[in-house]
């Protein structure tokens, strides 16, 4: 298994107080393989956020895993503790840019300490001088000013603030870095030069895969080699940036893709969320196909579980697709 | 309303507390009814302790301390519901229309919110209720609360502000509907859940505020509240003899009033704040 | 090194100085204007009370000779405002009735020394732990949390002088453990002598332990609403997912909960004191609230007007001061607006 981090059959769900699971991912298998750029794309509340938090091994109350694995580089999460997993995996294998990257720093701290405590937690014996110069030199060879080591996040304007965690979340060298909404909030000259940025980590070879993970689908046609669309908690379609974006096979993918197809900036947002309908109550799903309330194409069947279907390579969760000659993956990715 | 009242009950602290403010109601509403003694005729000797007659005893001029903890604690919630009213009332309008209108409008009235604030609200209190010379329970309720607003006022002008950039508003605007029924209709209903809070942080501080006037001797005149019996019981020695009946029972009254609705307080806060919630 | 004044925070000290200016003329316009709204003349109102306290009359046309110059009463308002105004800056508060022929600044200087020394510690002190108690709950949750929770929030409902009527009770009624009242046994008289400052301490420590626990309450509460705010902010999740260990994080938490603290300690000097005079009244403390309670009891206005404007200047300096050293404390405000952009 070459996958950096694979998880199967995965079930991450919140636990309410009053004691209900909101099933905000259920039932995803997924690989992200070295060199790869992988999108993520959905609409917000289809469980994209969820996904990057149990990818990047951080999973807190309320959130728990109710079912399923997670690898890393082909060993069992389950078996890491708490401890390894906070020196040895969090920021060092597997790193974040979080959403909303614009708080994501102490406010009352500059930046250096930021820098400072990333390293030193992983590596206890580097020195306070030479994390800072580590910091400086990596600011450089991603051109970035060193000045900023010696600013508080308030003086940064947002596109600086946000290439200034991505450094910071790649100090350590991790093998996968999960990027969530890194552009929103953003404005088009900030939103190229921050991609521009994440790019330049894989192609300098700091990272070796990154993942994507947007609400703009335009967004991930320029950097995404696959893409995944999500829906409801499950992945309804994957296969590559090509087939993705120019041949949707799923009903919800064509829907988000015509909702997109003009790219006006600013427009985007609202576009998406024109799909008419809204997801459904993550508490009770309804049975079979999650989208069928708001599927154009809906029909007999799609009250039964939907199939996985092979489509050329690309996998679909659809009925529509089942009599395409193509194999059922069904059975292949339950076990 | 319905489903507000339906949140609201979700919440054990809210629970708690409207039930222990509603028992000290229904105790000031209806107990003068059950009992037929007037708060201001001797009824027995000078401190005498609990007794079948008076079942909290009397004060220093040998008057039954339930009845005035009945008619006490009924003027302490006239006051402090007075109060709280005022000082919502004004400070909701100061504070929408500074946040609403902005520019040097909302600069004016902040910058006054604002001074009003550093000033010590006790000494305002006080010069104020020197000034009135008929001091009745209604006036010293007004008196409060219009010291009491600016709380209120920068509060609501900070919800006001986010919520200016809604979008339904824009769509009011863009529209043509006026600034007056743009702050009634799309402005204030958004904030209900939150002016409730702010009345019955006020309400809370009202009653006390009542206490303290009245403890410092500038309490309403004719009547008798709770911070009236406790200025009697210091003035006339109450703690210095050990008639505890005096002034325990007024103080446990302060406290259960005001406890009482900072438990809802805290209640509505837990339920509209769900980031509170969420870590519970 | 960054030079620890810049230029920001010479900009942050001279706009909180024009404001505290501007807040000290109010306060000081409001303790002039407001007591004039009383009906009629106040020293006519005056002098016939002290008549009827049986003064002989010729004392009385002193008195009311006295008061009518004091005042300026036969002058225009803006002209007695200004003249009340320059007393103010020369310290002279006028002459009391109560003490007739004591000057009112005389009569508070006498008095401060024992509200100081009473309120600030008390704040301080019940600040100080109230944080420290707010924040241990805000991390821990759970039982310890609610139960601190619920009892700071009742503290903090406690009236002052509620808590401080039941410790006397207890502690000095019933359980003879500490003197019912007064800042000192009688006999003495304040001087710097250990035995002195025995005594006083002994008369000092109910007054001080009703105050310090109702600030307890107060501070507890607002610590733990802000940690547990910080807790869940995007910094601390971001520095946990980078594998930042839980107690630097937790440090960074609480530095920044206790920056609003700061700001809510400056409040505090302004919405404590009330409750703070009347404790003092409770324990017959000889400072500041015990004299306001006999000047209003006895209609002394020059009296009341002096303390409360002394209540406030004390206020605007304590809140001045917390605001400057939160301007020490809060990098946002040294650092200017320029930088990396």
């Amino acid at each position: 298994m070459d996958a950096l981090v694979s998880v199967r059959n995965l079930k991450a769900y919140y636990k309410t107080p009053d004691n209900q699971d909101v099933r905000a991912v259920d039932g995803v298998s997924l690989d992200i393989l070295p060199g790869e750029a992988l999108g993520i794309a959905g609409e917000s509340g289809c469980g994209k956020s969820t996904l990057s938090y149990v990818l990047s091994l951080f999973v807190q109350k309320p959130l728990y895993i109710k079912e399923g694995e997670v690898f890393v580089e082909g060993r069992d999460m389950a078996s890491f503790d708490e401890k390894t997993l906070q020196r040895e995996v969090r920021g060092k294998v597997i790193s974040v840019v979080p959403q909303g990257a614009m708080n994501s720093l102490n406010p009352t701290r500059k930046i250096r300490h930021m820098v400072i405590d990333v390293l030193r937690e992983h590596y206890p014996e580097m020195s306070p001088r030479e994390a800072v110069e580590r910091g400086r030199e990596r600011l450089e060879f991603l051109g970035l000013p060193p000045r900023v080591l010696d600013v508080y996040p308030h003086q940064l304007s947002g596109g600086m603030k946000q290439r200034v965690v991505t450094v910071i979340s790649t100090l350590l060298n991790p093998k996968v870095l999960i990027v969530d909404e890194p552009t929103s909030a953003l404005d088009v000259t900030s939103q190229k030069i921050v991609i521009k940025l994440l790019l330049d980590l894989l192609r300098k070879k700091i990272i070796q895969s990154i993942v994507f993970i947007t609400h703009e689908l335009p967004l991930l046609r320029h950097v995404a080699d696959r893409i995944a669309i999500m829906y409801a908690g499950k992945i309804v379609e994957l296969g590559t940036m090509q087939e993705i974006i120019f041949d949707p096979k799923h009903p919800y993918t064509q829907a988000l893709i015509g909702s997109v197809l003009t790219p006006e900036p600013g427009m985007k947002d609202r576009k998406v969320t024109g799909i008419p309908g809204r997801p459904p109550d993550m508490k009770m799903p309804p049975a079979g196909c999650r989208f069928q309330e708001r599927c154009p194409q809906r029909f007999g069947r799609c009250g039964e579980e939907p199939p996985r279907v092979n489509v050329g390579g690309r996998e679909v969760l659809c009925w529509l697709l089942q009599n395409e000659p193509a194999s059922e993956l069904a059975d292949a990715s339950a076990r | 309303m319905r489903d507000i009242l339906r949140i609201l009950s979700g919440s054990r602290r809210f629970l708690v507390g409207f039930f222990m403010f509603g028992a000290v109601v229904l105790f000031a509403w209806i107990g003068p009814y059950l009992i037929d003694t007037d708060p201001f005729t001797r009824v027995g000797g000078l401190y005498s302790p609990p007794s079948k007659e008076a079942w909290l005893g009397t004060d220093n001029f040998g008057r039954d301390v339930l009845a005035q903890l009945m008619y006490g604690t009924r003027t302490s919630l006239w006051i402090g519901l007075v109060g709280g009213v005022v000082a919502t009332l004004i400070g909701v309008t100061v504070g929408t229309v500074a946040g609403y209108r902005g520019g040097w409008i909302e600069e004016a009235l902040m910058g006054l919110t604002n001074v009003l604030i550093t000033i010590p609200s006790i000494v305002v209190l006080i010069l104020l209720s020197i000034a009135v010379d008929s001091r009745s329970a209604t006036v010293m309720g007004v008196i409060i609360g219009i010291t009491a607003w600016p709380w209120t006022a920068r509060a609501v002008r900070a919800q006001t502000s986010s919520l200016k950039t809604r979008e339904h508003i824009d769509i009011a605007r863009i529209s043509g509907v006026g600034t007056l029924e743009i702050m009634l209709v799309e402005v204030l209903p958004y904030m209900l859940s939150y002016i409730g809070m702010a009345f019955v942080l006020q309400f809370s501080e009202g009653i006390l505020s009542e206490a303290t006037l009245s403890m410092l001797g500038l309490g309403p005149f004719q009547t008798v509240s709770l911070g009236v019996m406790l200025n009697w019981a210091l003035l006339w020695e109450a703690v210095r003899v050990g008639a505890w009946w005096a002034f325990i029972p007024p103080t446990i009254f302060l406290a259960i009033t005001s406890f009482s609705l900072m438990l809802m307080n805290a209640g509505m806060d837990e339920v509209f704040n769900p980031r509170l919630r969420q870590h519970q | 090194m960054p030079k620890l004044i810049d230029s920001a925070f010479a900009r942050y000290l001279l706009q909180k100085i024009l404001w505290y200016v501007l807040a000290f003329f109010v306060a000081v316009a409001l303790n002039f204007f407001l007591p004039r709204l009383i009906p009629g003349n106040p020293v006519a109102v005056i002098v016939s009370q002290m008549a009827q306290q049986g003064v002989q009359s010729a004392a009385l046309e002193r008195l009311y000779a006295t008061y009518m110059a004091e005042f300026g009463l036969d002058q225009p308002v803006h002209v007695q405002f200004i003249r009340y105004l320059s007393g103010v800056f020369r310290g002279d508060l006028g002459t009391s009735f109560m003490l007739y022929p004591s000057k009112v600044s005389d009569v508070i200087r006498s008095a401060l020394p024992w509200t100081l020394a009473l309120q600030i510690p008390a704040i301080l002190v019940g600040w100080t732990l109230g944080n420290v108690l707010g924040a241990v709950a805000a991390y821990k949750r759970g039982v310890f949390d609610r139960t601190v929770f619920i009892s700071a929030l009742a503290l903090s409902r406690v009236p002052y002088y509620c808590l401080a009527i039941i410790l006397v009770y207890l502690l000095a009624v019933t359980w003879p453990v500490f003197p019912v009242a007064g800042g000192y046994s009688f006999g003495f008289y304040p001087e710097w002598s250990l035995e002195f400052i025995l005594d006083a301490l002994y008369h000092y420590t109910l007054p001080f332990l009703s105050l310090v626990m109702v600030a307890i309450g107060g501070a507890a509460v607002g610590m733990r609403e802000m940690s547990i705010y910080e807790l869940g902010t995007d910094y601390v999740n971001y520095a946990k997912r980078l594998g930042i260990s839980d107690a630097k994080v937790v440090r960074y938490v609480f530095r920044n909960a206790m920056l609003p603290q700061v700001t809510g300690l400056a409040l505090a000097f302004g919405t404590m004191v009330g409750g703070a005079l009347v404790t003092e009244n409770v324990f017959s403390y000889p400072g500041l609230g015990t004299l306001l309670f006999s000047a209003i009891r006895q209609n002394d206005y020059p009296m009341i007007q002096g303390i409360t404007l002394m209540i406030t200047v004390t206020v605007l300096i304590a809140n001045f001061l917390v605001e400057i050293a939160y301007g020490f404390i809060d990098p946002r405000i040294r650092a200017a607006q320029v930088g990396e952009k």
